[in-house]
């Protein structure tokens, strides 16, 4: 989860990213933020992530895009 | 006996516009009616019958190209299923190293089977629309380079709603591919989901998720399902004959005959010509919804009051929404999370920053979600043009977005108080109604004449009232006609303003004493019956986006 924030943080600074649960509903991050997050979680977890899993549901918080990149690691 | 008059095929052509007796005094009372008689379990198949023989009727022998769509659609859906299956079971016995391996294997597979099914039905839609299209360009690039070789135009009867239908087909294909949905066994389900008789013409474009189950398991009607749904198809109604339907021929006068009105008036006609298609699609969605709703079925929503939106990029979320979800998810983001565009974009983000980085590689996307989105309007150079006018704007708008987020905060600019919002508001919809000037021309050329006589003529000419007189006369319309228009337009907008707050109008009359319910409802019909553009005088209007 920390390297997780430590991305956002990098992609995206300014918000508190380990309380808020409505990233994209809430339009903190915008769609430019969520290619660069894309790009980096692949290459930090070493797995792809598909256009079908960019939902809402898989983004808006960091416990949510922590399951997701841990899913996809077992597939 | 010639097919073309048999059992009525496509003497109903009329049919596709919701607003005509032929179809909401007969065609659906009729539907209703049986759909009600007939016992639970077969209301399935009686919507499924009824879809065909209204597809009959407007489309005749053209509904070979629906029942093809329908077949192949559960042949590509079964053929991804089976080696789904099959990946599945040789995954369960590979050993771990050579899983990556064996998966990306079948992989390709499944992906070699996409592109089957992307090359049959996106090939028929391109042939059947801009085969004309290409063989006129290339007839014009040939004798502009004096090669004298003149291609035959061809010319082919476009089934109705095949751009519609066709991406609902492909949604289905791509869905079952990513592990969406399962792939289904029932061709009267995926016949029904593809062919539901309002839906066809002009969408909205559902997703097999969306409303195949809801469909196939409709149930009885419902009485609030029933007002409901005959209340939003009024509204709907209103929208179209009395807004859009009006402004028709005033609309046809100026954009055919552009050169002979002033600057003023052709900015008028892009302004009316805006308004009536946003009064005709958003009114057929209304009928679409509710026809729908009588049957218990929620489609998604296509509209949501779009000229409330603050950029460009927010109205296209706003409006014709299916059409827009469509591109994003089968195009922008396959495009951008393609392993290049990924690299891309993190060597980008490294060199040019948090901002930029990902906007190069979102460009590209954003290009050919664009392209693909005037030519899907139509195969004629204004829609290309359309496309790649409203791709500039949002590439723009995001390029110019931290700058304008500096200047604002030195300024101590609030970008959320009201006349900053209805700022951002008037300029979004300036830039629509220029866009739109250009979709509704007749040709690219006339469009930046029309453009440029506007733009030089605007200021001399911006409250033209001999040149509005004299366009009212030649279409025999008067000044009553605005006045019809403009008060309904301000009970729209009116409702749109209720929306936007969250309140729900329909919710709140259901609420309100039967008398006062009855009252608005009997008032609402009266209205359109005085007001509406028919009768005596007006040509009934098709469905704008029926031609799309």
């Amino acid at each position: 989860m920390s390297k997780i924030v430590s991305i956002l943080e990098d992609i995206k600074p300014g918000i508190d990213y380990e309380n808020c649960k409505d990233l994209i509903d809430g339009h903190h991050l915008d769609s430019l933020s969520i290619i660069s997050l894309i790009a980096e979680l692949e290459d930090e977890f070493d797995i792809t992530i598909p256009a079908v899993e960019i939902v809402p549901g898989n983004f808006n918080s960091v416990e949510q895009m922590a399951a997701m990149v841990e899913r996809l690691q077992e597939e | 006996m010639q097919l073309s008059g048999f059992l009525g095929a496509g003497s109903a052509m009329s049919m596709t516009s919701f607003f005509t007796l032929t179809f909401f005094m007969v065609f659906v009372p009729l539907c209703v009616i049986s759909y009600t008689l007939v016992p639970n379990k077969l209301k399935k198949y009686q919507l499924l019958l009824a879809s065909y023989i209204f597809y009959w009727l407007v489309s005749g022998e053209l509904i070979i190209y629906l029942l093809l769509s329908t077949v192949s659609m559960l042949c590509f859906g079964l053929w991804l299923d089976r080696v789904q299956t099959k990946m599945k079971s040789t995954l369960s016995v590979t050993p771990k190293e050579e899983k990556k391996e064996t998966k990306k294997r079948y992989i390709k597979k499944q992906r070699l089977i996409v592109l089957l099914a992307v090359f049959l039905h996106i090939g028929i839609l391109l042939f059947l629309k801009y085969s004309a299209f290409f063989t006129s360009n290339v007839n014009i690039l040939f004798a502009f380079f004096k090669i004298p070789v003149a291609l035959t135009v061809p010319k082919y009867l476009l089934p109705i709603g095949i751009s519609f239908f066709t991406l609902q087909a492909m949604s289905y294909i791509f869905d079952v591919y990513h592990g969406v949905i399962k792939a289904d066994r029932n061709i009267g389900r995926l016949a029904l989901f593809l062919g539901f008789f309002p839906q066809i013409v002009e969408g909205p474009i559902c997703r097999y998720s969306q409303t195949a189950e809801q469909l196939w398991n409709a149930g009885p009607i419902k009485y609030e399902n029933l007002t409901f749904g005959i209340q939003r198809y009024l509204f709907g109604m209103l929208k179209k004959l009395v807004i859009a339907d009006r402004l028709s021929p005033i609309v046809i006068e100026i954009f055919d005959k552009y050169n002979e009105f002033s600057g003023g008036i052709i900015a008028l006609g892009a302004v009316f010509y805006t308004i009536q298609l946003y009064m005709d699609f958003s009114g057929s969605m209304d009928a679409v919804i509710g026809i729908a709703q009588i049957f218990g079925i929620r489609m998604p929503e296509n509209f949501e009051r779009p000229f409330f939106s603050r950029s460009i990029s927010e109205f296209w979320k706003r409006w014709h929404i299916t059409l827009g979800a469509w591109l994003k998810d089968y195009i922008f983001y396959p495009i951008v999370t393609a392993g290049k565009m990924k690299k891309l974009t993190a060597a980008a983000r490294k060199k040019i920053g948090n901002h930029f980085g990902p906007l190069l590689a979102g460009s590209i996307a954003l290009f050919c979600v664009w392209f693909c989105n005037g030519l899907w309007h139509g195969s004629a150079w204004n829609f290309i043009f359309f496309g790649m006018y409203h791709f500039v704007l949002i590439l723009s708008g995001n390029a110019i977005a931290p700058a304008v987020n500096s200047i604002n905060h030195h300024l101590h600019i609030n970008a959320d108080s009201f006349w900053y919002r209805l700022m951002q508001m008037v300029r979004t919809s300036v830039l629509v109604v220029i866009g739109e000037l250009f979709f509704r021309a007749n040709g690219l050329r006339n469009g930046f004449l029309m453009f440029g006589k506007m733009v030089t003529g605007l200021v001399p000419n911006l409250f033209d009232r001999q040149g509005l007189i004299n366009v009212l006369i030649r279409t025999g319309r008067n000044s009553l006609d605005l006045i019809i228009v403009a008060v309904t337009l301000v009970a729209v907008f009116a409702v749109s303003i209720l929306n936007e707050k969250g309140i729900s109008v329909r919710d709140e009359l259901a609420k309100r004493k039967i008398l006062i319910r009855w009252a608005v409802f009997y008032l609402l019909i009266v209205y359109i019956v005085i007001f509406g553009a028919y009768g005596a005088g007006y040509k009934p209007i098709d469905p704008l986006y029926a031609q799309f």
